[in-house]
């Protein structure tokens, strides 16, 4: 079973965008209103850790630093992003938001 | 020995000849200045910094070569590159820290990249244009990143592993070509084993850089440093040669120091570089501004950035093996200290008597000569590195040093 215990839900602020490390894997948490979303640390775009430069507002997620875009209600790309984001499946069982994490999500980032 | 006046102040003796002494505007002139920085700095290799000052990818360092902002870095692959520290957009500084790691985010900057903070264009190590903020928008199909890499430099890592860096792309000499011959002395001891940086400091001081250079290459000043002065004069001091090699620079000499002559003193053999005889001292002075000091069991190397023509930046680092035991490297410290640092013997005397020209050749000063004229069969009180640093010097500035306003080429002829 790799459904891994992220952080209580109590005190997880709407719109907050938070970091944690679930045995070992760095992922970012973020609260939807009610719904959770958990993706890994970094933007698929240059690196960027998503801890520092995400936001969420009005629905739309945000890299403050070339300002990609996606719905995380599926991950889409919106906007100037040119790839999809990957999250992790998510539950919130007991007041625990939990996530499956078998091994860590990544991305391939090109190298000149 | 009669005091003069104005008019016999200012005419040097018959008996000097033309190379034996140096108008002192070439010191003190701003406008030669500004020409050195031209016809000189942007025009030859300079050792910028230490290989190890950058020991893991994505490390870097930035500086200036005759006023051009430059940053050294290491990439992913390892390698060392040199780049103008300027965005190809809006000519903007790229990375203002003085050193530092790309692999840290930053506010306006993200891991891996060079960022302009300006627009938010960005950098990858090798100098591609990696990301233009709203690239097609602006630029539709006619500007591509492709288009807008950054200016790299020439640059080798070479001699002891010493990051060497030139403004100059169309000069084809290697770092070998250019500075080989003098440092071939010393070339075994620095490639033996890989170096490491364990002191640096910098010091900002009111003299003409070539005053501080004259300083390193010639050893009549000895008179000034008291411990050498009570200590060194032994016939082995007067025995070393001072050895002009192309390009205008200076080996001066090479000899065993007594260091238990030394108030307190021990010989220092044990922690000698490797290859190099116990005790033995090479000094070598690199045109326009370098100096590598081989001090038996630690290397000083000194690299000048003239500010102006009255303001020079030195930038001192002290090096061991990388090898060393902490103990060890306590030992090369304590010995490189005990010469070179605030409290050592030597260097603060040496600047105060740079400082002390500097404050007596400040711009619009009268002109002055300044004599080097030792002939001592091209011995240590020889001021023959002197002659030849200003023979180059006068070739590459086409000026005649002992009277700037008149051209070398014609003077020569």
């Amino acid at each position: 079973m790799a459904w891994k215990r992220v952080c209580s839900v109590d005190g997880f602020a709407a719109n907050a965008v938070r970091k944690f490390t679930v045995d070992g894997v760095e992922v970012v948490a973020v609260n939807l209103g009610g719904d959770f979303r958990v993706i890994p640390p970094m933007c698929p775009h240059m690196e960027e850790p998503l801890g520092e430069s995400g936001l969420y507002q009005d629905g739309v997620f945000t890299c403050t630093k070339h300002l990609w875009q996606w719905d995380l209600k599926t991950g889409a790309k919106t906007g100037v992003a040119e790839r999809d984001i990957k999250m992790y499946r998510t539950k919130v069982e007991g007041g625990e938001l939990l996530a499956f994490i078998d091994k860590p999500l990544e991305y391939e980032y090109v190298e000149e | 020995m009669p005091s003069r006046n104005a008019a016999q102040w200012n005419t040097p003796p018959n008996s000097l000849r033309i190379d034996e002494f140096v108008d002192s505007r070439i010191y003190s002139d701003p406008a030669i200045f500004e020409e050195e920085l031209e016809k000189i700095w942007k025009k030859s290799w300079l050792p910028v910094c230490h290989e190890s000052e950058l020991p893991e990818p994505y490390d870097f360092r930035t500086l200036t070569i005759a006023r051009e902002p430059i940053l050294v870095v290491r990439g992913p692959d390892n390698k060392i590159r040199a780049f103008l520290n300027v965005c190809p957009h809006r000519g903007m500084l790229i990375e203002r820290r003085p050193s530092g790691s790309f692999l840290e985010n930053q506010a306006s900057g993200n891991p891996k990249h060079m960022t302009c903070m300006f627009h938010g264009w960005q950098f990858d190590m090798k100098g591609n244009c990696a990301m233009i903020t709203r690239e097609k928008e602006g630029y539709q199909d006619r500007l591509s990143r492709k288009d807008l890499g950054l200016r790299e430099l020439r640059c080798e890592t070479t001699f002891g592993n010493f990051v060497w860096v030139t403004l100059d792309d169309n000069n084809t000499q290697s770092v070998n070509d250019w500075a080989g011959d003098a440092l071939a002395c010393i070339q075994k001891n620095l490639d033996a084993e890989p170096l490491e940086v364990f002191h640096y400091h910098k010091a900002i001081i009111g003299t003409n850089y070539k005053l501080w250079h004259d300083t390193n290459s010639e050893f009549y000043h000895d008179y000034m440093h008291y411990f050498n002065r009570i200590t060194g004069f032994t016939p082995e001091y007067f025995a070393r040669k001072n050895v002009a090699h192309k390009n205008g620079h200076v080996v001066v000499g090479t000899f065993e120091v007594q260091y238990e002559k030394y108030q307190l003193g021990k010989s220092r053999a044990e922690l000698s570089f490797p290859g190099l005889p116990p005790n033995q001292w090479f000094m070598v002075d690199l045109f326009p501004g370098a100096n590598f000091n081989l001090r038996g069991s630690a290397l000083r190397v000194d690299v000048m950035t003239p500010l102006s023509a009255d303001t020079v930046m030195i930038e001192f680092r002290g090096l061991g093996l990388k090898r060393d035991t902490a103990e060890e490297r306590m030992r090369r410290i304590e010995h490189h200290n005990s010469i070179w640092g605030p409290f050592g013997r030597n260097l603060h005397e040496d600047l105060l008597g740079v400082a002390g020209q500097g404050s007596a050749m400040l711009p619009g000063s009268e002109p002055r000569r300044i004599i080097q004229a030792r002939h001592e069969n091209e011995t240590i009180h020889d001021e023959v590195g002197m002659r030849h640093f200003y023979q180059e010097w006068g070739r590459r500035m086409n000026r005649l040093p002992s009277d700037p306003t008149r051209k070398y080429m014609e003077a020569a002829e």
